[in-house]
């Protein structure tokens, strides 16, 4: 049972990171291959703060999640103005420089061996409440004049200028948005396995979480949800092949790419009054197209 | 002493100009930046560690396996993952999911079949060291530059001097127009990816030398990236520039504070040189079409 409810732990904190990815891959069309480094920032700045410094969790968490925005905020500057191709490098850099940097700063990080001594905080419940709200807050984004605007700049960068939108700044609250509910991930992650080590923040981390969106389809909030429970929990019900595993996902995402590009669920959104909905939806597809 | 790290420097330099090059070639033919280089230097250079291994064979046979082997993976890499979005040429965005996951097929592979352990390269030359007029020099250093010259040089003259090479730059300018003036638009793009791999294939056999081979060795691809950045995206000029500036500034760098923090400091020298400059040395800032 503790095995079980472990997996699902686990599940809900990558589901909370991924809406966040798909805020800004989905939304607003940026891949960021340093997301997993946002979560190492929350894990690593909240576990040092409550075990080093005694700060309640809360206001730990809280911490962790503006100073990971302001780092955000650096690494963004730069290249919300350029190609879009700018924001992957850049992000694949910096999670490397901050891998790097948690390895080296040995005396405050534990170095390759991990921080330790976390206090166990994080629940099932816990992990779900925040997963809701997650999802419940990207959604009602998703549908607001700042998600069509989103969606308006990743379809045509220079139409959307043209109609006055700010892309620009556009692309950086969506980065800052994805920021924020990956580092909020990272100090769920931290207060749930109790250690962290700087190995697991890799660009690949970042990289299966993009897969993941893609998987579900890029285009649904619903279906990268879906895509991130089935990547997530499928292969550690299935122990046994964990060495075939990333070939596994790397051949399934390969299928579907190239056989069905927009995802298991395409544009499709689970909801409450789905059908109307449905029709605004085939709308929206066509504008995009 | 000075004279060591600045031939070190530029050893390392031309190591990443490689990876940076192949990575524009790529980019300045399909237009993304394509993120399976990484895991095709580390499959590539495993191809001729065991090729090394079984065979005992001397260092340029196993620079060639690699480099042979690292252009088949690509070329097969481009039918199966790149073929169907060039075609449909929907979003560019499917480009950068199906480069990642194939890096990721590729790391995949190389992790089942030889484990996570690190592998050393048979040790190919008697003496590590030379000696250039009064300076001690090591080989693999020296052997690493000469030869990244030499490809770098048969690429530009390839590329400016020949027929394909003329096909090559102007399937990179418009796609569509190369088509309609008869040349065989696919035939180049697989040839720039065939290209790239043997390119990726040699740089993997030099990090491999210069330092362990492991499955997660293609990380270091992030150099190349950071280099063609700094150099401006799509410019193979700009790339080799920014990599030999790359690896001296870090070479010199590394000298100082030790080599952990390197990628600390190569992220930094991206972010100020796109802050100041984003166009890059060579400025050709390649525009997002509409």
């Amino acid at each position: 049972m503790q095995f079980y409810i472990s997996i699902l732990t686990f599940t809900l904190i990558s589901v909370i990171a991924v809406t966040g990815i798909y805020v800004l891959t989905g939304l607003t069309g940026m891949f960021s291959l340093g997301q997993a480094a946002f979560m190492a920032i929350g894990a690593y700045v909240s576990g040092f703060l409550v075990v080093k410094a005694g700060v309640p969790f809360v206001l730990a968490a809280i911490i962790a999640v503006v100073i990971s925005v302001i780092v955000g905020y650096i690494v963004g500057l730069p290249t919300v103005r350029l190609r879009r191709d700018y924001i992957s490098l850049v992000t694949l850099g910096f999670g490397e420089a901050i891998t790097a940097l948690l390895n080296q700063t040995q005396s405050i990080t534990g170095g390759a061996l991990g921080f330790s001594g976390i206090p166990k905080i994080t629940t099932l419940p816990l992990a779900l409440i925040s997963a809701i709200v997650c999802i419940v807050l990207v959604s009602y984004l998703k549908n607001s004049k700042y998600g069509r605007q989103c969606i308006a700049a990743r379809s045509d960068e220079l139409a959307a200028k043209a109609m006055g939108i700010n892309v620009p700044r556009i692309k950086m609250t969506a980065f800052l948005i994805a920021v924020a509910v990956t580092s909020y991930a990272g100090v769920l992650y931290a207060f749930f396995t109790t250690y962290v080590d700087p190995g697991i923040f890799g660009w690949k981390k970042s990289a299966e979480w993009v897969i993941m969106v893609f998987f579900g389809g890029v285009n649904s909030l619903t279906g990268s949800i879906f895509g991130t429970i089935i990547l997530t929990a499928l292969p550690e019900v299935l122990r046994f092949a964990a060495d075939y595993r990333t070939v596994f996902y790397a051949v399934l995402v390969l299928l579907i790419i190239n056989f069905k590009p927009t995802g298991l669920f395409g544009e499709y959104e689970l909801s409450v009054g789905n059908l109307l909905r449905r029709l605004s939806g085939k709308k929206e597809e066509r504008s995009n197209a | 002493m000075s004279i060591q790290i600045i031939i070190n420097g530029l050893a390392v330099g031309s190591v990443y100009a490689l990876i940076a090059t192949g990575f524009s070639l790529i980019f300045n033919i399909l237009k993304f930046s394509n993120f399976s280089h990484g895991a095709l230097m580390t499959l590539s250079a495993f191809i001729g560690y065991f090729f090394a291994v079984k065979t005992g064979s001397s260092l340029i046979p196993v620079i060639i396996v690699s480099m042979l082997a690292g252009g088949l993976v690509a070329y097969i890499g481009e039918f199966v993952a790149f073929r169907k979005i060039t075609l449909r040429s929907t979003s560019p965005v499917y480009y950068f999911v199906s480069s990642i996951t194939l890096g990721t097929l590729y790391e995949g592979i190389v992790t089942i079949w030889v484990g996570p352990n690190f592998y050393n390269y048979p040790r190919f030359f008697q003496s590590m060291v030379v000696n250039i007029g009064g300076f001690v020099i090591s080989k693999p250093d020296l052997i690493m530059f000469i030869s990244s010259c030499l490809a770098l040089a048969l690429l530009v003259i390839f590329i400016q001097k020949t027929r394909l090479g003329r096909a090559l730059r102007s399937v990179s300018f418009d796609r569509d127009t190369a088509g309609l003036m008869g040349i065989n638009v696919f035939g180049i793009i697989q040839l720039a990816f065939f290209i790239s791999g043997a390119l990726a294939g040699l740089s993997g056999v030099f990090l491999g030398i210069n330092y362990t081979l492991y499955p997660q060795l293609g990380n270091l691809v992030v150099k190349g990236f950071i280099a063609s950045v700094i150099g401006g995206l799509g410019s193979i000029f700009g790339a080799v520039v920014g990599a030999i500036l790359l690896g001296l500034t870090e070479t010199l760098l590394i000298n100082f504070v030790g080599s952990g923090y390197a990628p600390v400091f190569s992220f930094l020298i991206m972010l100020a040189f796109l802050l100041i400059r984003p166009q890059g040395i060579a400025g050709s800032n390649v525009q997002e079409k509409a």
